[in-house]
């Protein structure tokens, strides 16, 4: 089953409360729940005259008259003051393991509470979660999750990590920022799944709550974000610097699309920015892409095109570079970059071996970066 | 040359009733110029060929000072009813129950003449999604299933954003995410979404609701901005119908001493486009006609 299909059909959010089952098993689009948005007023904003405000979360800065929404569609200017509509309104809620995210250094075979509402602040046309992400909190079945009872719902699973996946968790910003801070004070890590289309100020909020974000780097060129992602590319880049410099883990994720972002130029520019700017050491992961939602004319990406991105960023100096959605594939695994030892064996989302001795290498004791736990 | 009749009649009050013989008198005229005959049914059947159920897309986002009115839509929805032998059903309709509610709307599923939202139960939007160039949307069922012609019944306002809303943008309310269209003053979005079949197989006919106009800091309702032309916009041709709402807006805005869209940087450039691709006529190619009532 698709990961679309799965989040799409699977009762997720009877994990919760049994009751909810029969109408999460009902259409998508039935409109059988009322609205029951949330009316939290939203931060990062400008109040400006005439009712009007402008929205500072991310790049986009949307300028809004009253009773307009944001490009996200989950922010409603209501009478000169601006709400985020999705405050405790989870759309999903799973139990995934970390790697999933994907986080490979970090916390390994960790089980994360993952959950999202919806809204997103691009329109990726190989969005694989468009159902939840391009679509307004209203036309998606949702119900309470209040931070507090995400944090008693992580403990009562045995979840360590809140994980805020799956659509885009800038919109749910305030959601976000507060779950996770109680998260902390109950002994919860918390780990964000993004776009990183975000603004400074609201990133270096973020970044003070969290402790490990992962990037979709969606491509290395502004005319792929102009047309298949309707956003930003250097602000991506800003936010990834601005992690980078924090004490938050960062692993990169760039999925190769045929055709689209997988020259081998693009990724070797891409592979120097990072070396540069970023270091030899953060995990990057190339994922292999499906056609899906409106890019359905293009296949699978063949498994030479990621391995040849693999030895691209490699050559270029970057030590932790992995392939992802290839389950058995050997660019699933840690291997020490000094000697070559295979440090942790994966099978896709599986754990099955970690031989890291105190985050060192076994055999040459070599320092491998992460967080381990 | 496209045709855009622009009907003018005190229909609307200072105290903001409406004077619904009036209203009634001038729709009938209208229609009947549009298309050139002196017989209101006539003038129905060759806008709506076959028998059919007519949707009556209105724009409801503003709240009840600067939404499609009530007595606009009821009344052409009843002659639409009396002088079409065809015509089985009018749904009158927009993107929330909520929002109707709220526009002065009284909710019904029953009779020839209904009116609801795309969110009511058993509704809905389409499970596929339809492509433009840029964006895919899941379209009201309404607009898909329920409805084999369908008008737009819009409200002219001045949009931070586009420029002008009237009867072409009112088509973001049939798509489940029009906040995706709102990019680069809604150009080519507005135009694309009103290429798609869903709309440009049945749409027939716009029709402005030009009673009150909002020709600055729209579209939210700012009465300091707006003002009664009671005139009502009548066009086969959706782009030379906002081309004229256009030239309305622009002319209040002079009268005010505002400066123009253009100057403003809000040239509604989604008409160009449109007409690029073959939608209808912009300024230059449009013969306006005055009708009084």
């Amino acid at each position: 089953m698709k990961r679309r299909e799965f989040l799409k059909t699977t009762p997720c959010l009877a994990l919760l409360n049994p009751a909810f089952l029969p109408e999460l098993c009902s259409n998508l689009y039935a409109f059988d729940l009322p609205p029951n948005l949330s009316k939290v007023e939203a931060r990062y904003y400008e109040k400006l005259p005439d009712k009007e405000i402008k929205c500072h979360l991310c790049p986009r800065e949307c300028h809004l008259g009253d009773k307009e929404r944001g490009y996200c569609g989950v922010r409603e200017n209501s009478n000169g003051t601006y709400y985020t509509l999705v405050y405790g309104k989870a759309c999903a809620v799973h139990v995934d393991p970390v790697e999933k995210k994907p986080f490979f250094h970090f916390y390994p075979r960790r089980q994360t509470l993952s959950l999202a509402t919806a809204g997103c602040n691009v329109n990726c046309k190989f969005c694989q979660n468009w159902e939840i992400s391009q679509v307004r909190p209203e036309q998606v079945q949702h119900f309470d999750f209040p931070p507090r009872m995400v944090v008693e719902t992580a403990k009562k699973y045995n979840c360590p990590l809140i994980a805020y996946t799956y659509t885009e968790p800038v919109v749910f910003f305030e959601y976000m920022v507060d779950t996770a801070k109680l998260g902390r004070r109950a002994g919860l890590k918390s780990v964000v799944v993004t776009g990183g289309h975000i603004n400074q100020q609201p990133l270096k909020e973020l970044i003070e709550v969290v402790d490990a974000i992962k990037v979709d780097l969606k491509a290395f060129t502004q005319s792929f974000y102009d047309k298949y992602v309707r956003g930003e590319l250097q602000p991506v880049l800003e936010a990834i610097k601005l992690i980078a410099a924090s004490p938050v883990w960062l692993e990169i994720v760039y999925l190769v699309i045929p055709t689209l972002n997988d020259s081998p130029e693009e990724i070797r520019q891409l592979s120097r920015w990072l070396k540069q700017e970023i270091g030899p050491d953060v995990p990057i992961h190339f994922s292999r892409f499906h056609p899906m939602y409106l890019l359905k004319n293009l296949p699978p990406t063949p498994i030479a095109t990621l391995e040849q991105a693999r030895q691209i960023a490699r050559e270029e100096g970057l030590h932790y570079v992995y392939i992802g959605n290839v389950p058995g594939h050997e660019g699933e695994s840690t291997y020490c970059p000094n000697c070559g030892e295979l440090l942790i064996k994966r099978w896709g989302f599986d754990v099955l071996k970690i031989s890291l001795r105190n985050g060192k290498c076994p055999r040459c004791q070599t320092p491998i970066p992460g967080v381990w736990g | 040359m496209a045709k855009v009749i622009v009907g003018r009649g005190n229909i609307l009050s200072r105290s903001g009733d409406i004077d619904t013989a009036r209203l009634k008198k001038l729709i009938i005229k209208s229609l009947q110029a549009l298309v050139d005959t002196p017989s209101l049914p006539e003038a129905l059947h060759q806008i709506f060929p076959r028998p059919a159920s007519v949707g009556l897309k209105i724009n409801t986002i503003a709240g009840k000072k600067l939404s499609t009115r009530p007595e606009v839509s009821l009344t052409l929805g009843r002659l639409l009813l009396a002088n079409h032998s065809g015509l089985r059903q009018v749904i009158i309709w927009d993107r929330t129950n909520r929002e109707l509610k709220q526009a002065g709307y009284r909710l019904s599923q029953k009779g020839d003449i209904r009116i609801f939202g795309t969110d009511t139960r058993g509704v809905g939007y389409e499970n596929k999604l339809v492509m433009t160039q840029n964006i895919g949307s899941l379209f009201s069922v309404i607009q898909t299933k329920l409805t084999h012609y369908s008008v737009s019944l819009a409200i002219l306002k001045d949009h931070g954003l586009a420029g002008v809303t009237a009867g072409l943008k009112n088509y973001y309310g049939a798509v489940h995410n029009p906040n995706k269209y709102h990019d680069n003053h809604c150009d080519p979005f507005v135009a694309e979404l009103f290429s798609t079949p869903p709309v440009k197989n049945k749409h027939r006919l716009t029709i402005i609701d030009a009673l009150l106009v909002q020709f600055h800091r729209g579209p939210s309702y700012h009465p300091r901005w707006t003002a009664r032309k009671n005139m009502l916009i009548f066009s086969l041709d959706p782009v030379a119908a906002d081309t004229v709402g256009w030239q309305i807006i622009d002319q209040l805005r002079r009268q005010a001493g505002l400066p123009s869209l253009a100057e403003e940087g809000r040239t509604p450039l989604y008409l160009q486009t449109a007409e690029k691709m073959g939608l209808g006529q912009t300024s230059g190619k449009i013969e306006i006609k005055e009708i009084e009532a």
